[in-house]
């Protein structure tokens, strides 16, 4: 028996029909995903039309240097993650294991800043619940805006962190050399995940960073 | 899936492509567009979206079945702000 033949189960017909309904399972979980993220945008907008003035006013108490920052961050983790599979397609077990270990750097290095920026929110009373203070007319939208605001980022850097942790204990596997060309689809899978973290910050960038610049 | 590996130089342009796109947004942002700046944004993400969807996760080279999977997700929730939108800006 070969090795590649050694890792399909019995209902498959071969390694790459396996494969095939492997990623199909992912991309039915990533569209659950899509529309779990996609109820919260749903509030946003919603609340948005309800309150646009306050929306402009709130979304420039965010720091747009730091949110730029962890957005190119999270783009190049994306990339780091593309390689790793790149990586995993040639069989080159701890190039795989290099590039998912920088990955999860730069998701740690993401979620710093986004720690660094929640505190900067404390400091200025932004923190709906805890010590919400507003001192405009725009009140009650800006305390919807930080609420969803609170929600949205919260949920994006939960999943992250699930994401980090998944990736790590992949990158182990890869490292001892447990995947071979014919068969990497834990590599394949989390970095679907992955890149779909990185799509729901893509979108979440403008919504809360840069409603009113000019 | 493909069995051919991705090669290094389409990822490469399609991270550098998305860092364009993030400054293009930002910079876009601090520049009046009398209420267009929303929908200028709005697009960039999108653009950016489909980089990481057909370069990053491979859509391009993906079975039928999966390019059906894909959009569905996308395809629900614009149903859902479609016809939200529908009720409330005919009010």
């Amino acid at each position: 028996m070969s090795a590649s033949a050694a890792v399909v189960a019995h209902q498959f017909d071969d390694a790459a029909q396996q494969r095939d309904a492997a990623d199909t399972g992912m991309w039915v979980f990533i569209a659950s995903e899509i529309l779990f993220f996609g109820v919260l945008f749903f509030g946003y907008m919603m609340t948005r039309i309800h309150f646009p003035d306050a929306f402009a006013a709130a979304s420039r108490h965010t720091d747009v240097v730091l949110g730029s920052i962890n957005t190119a961050v999270l783009l190049t983790s994306s990339f780091t993650m593309a390689l790793a599979v790149r990586a995993a397609e040639l069989g080159r077990g701890k190039n795989i294991a290099l590039f998912l270990g920088l990955t999860i750097l730069l998701g740690a290095l993401f979620l710093g800043i986004k720690v660094t920026e929640y505190f900067e929110d404390y400091q200025q009373h932004l923190v709906p619940a805890v010590n919400f203070s507003f001192a405009t007319a725009h009140r009650d939208g800006a305390e919807l805006f930080f609420y969803l605001y609170f929600v949205m980022t919260g949920f994006h850097a939960l999943h992250l962190t699930i994401g980090m942790c998944i990736v790590a204990v992949i990158a182990v596997k890869a490292w001892k050399l447990s995947f071979t060309r014919q068969y990497f689809t834990p590599v394949a899978l989390v970095a679907f995940y992955w890149h779909l973290v990185d799509i729901v910050w893509i979108f979440l960038y403008p919504l809360l960073y840069l409603v009113a610049r000019t | 899936m493909s069995d051919t590996p991705t090669s290094a130089k389409p990822l490469a342009l399609t991270w550098l492509a998305l860092l364009l796109l993030l400054a293009l947004t930002l910079g876009s942002a601090y520049i009046p567009l009398s209420g267009f700046n929303a929908a200028v944004n709005l697009a960039i993400a999108v653009a950016k979206a489909l980089l990481v969807l057909f370069v990053f996760m491979h859509l391009r080279h993906a079975s039928s079945a999966i390019k059906l999977i894909a959009p569905a997700g996308f395809f629900w929730l614009a149903l859902l702000i479609g016809l939200a939108l529908a009720d409330f800006t005919t009010r």
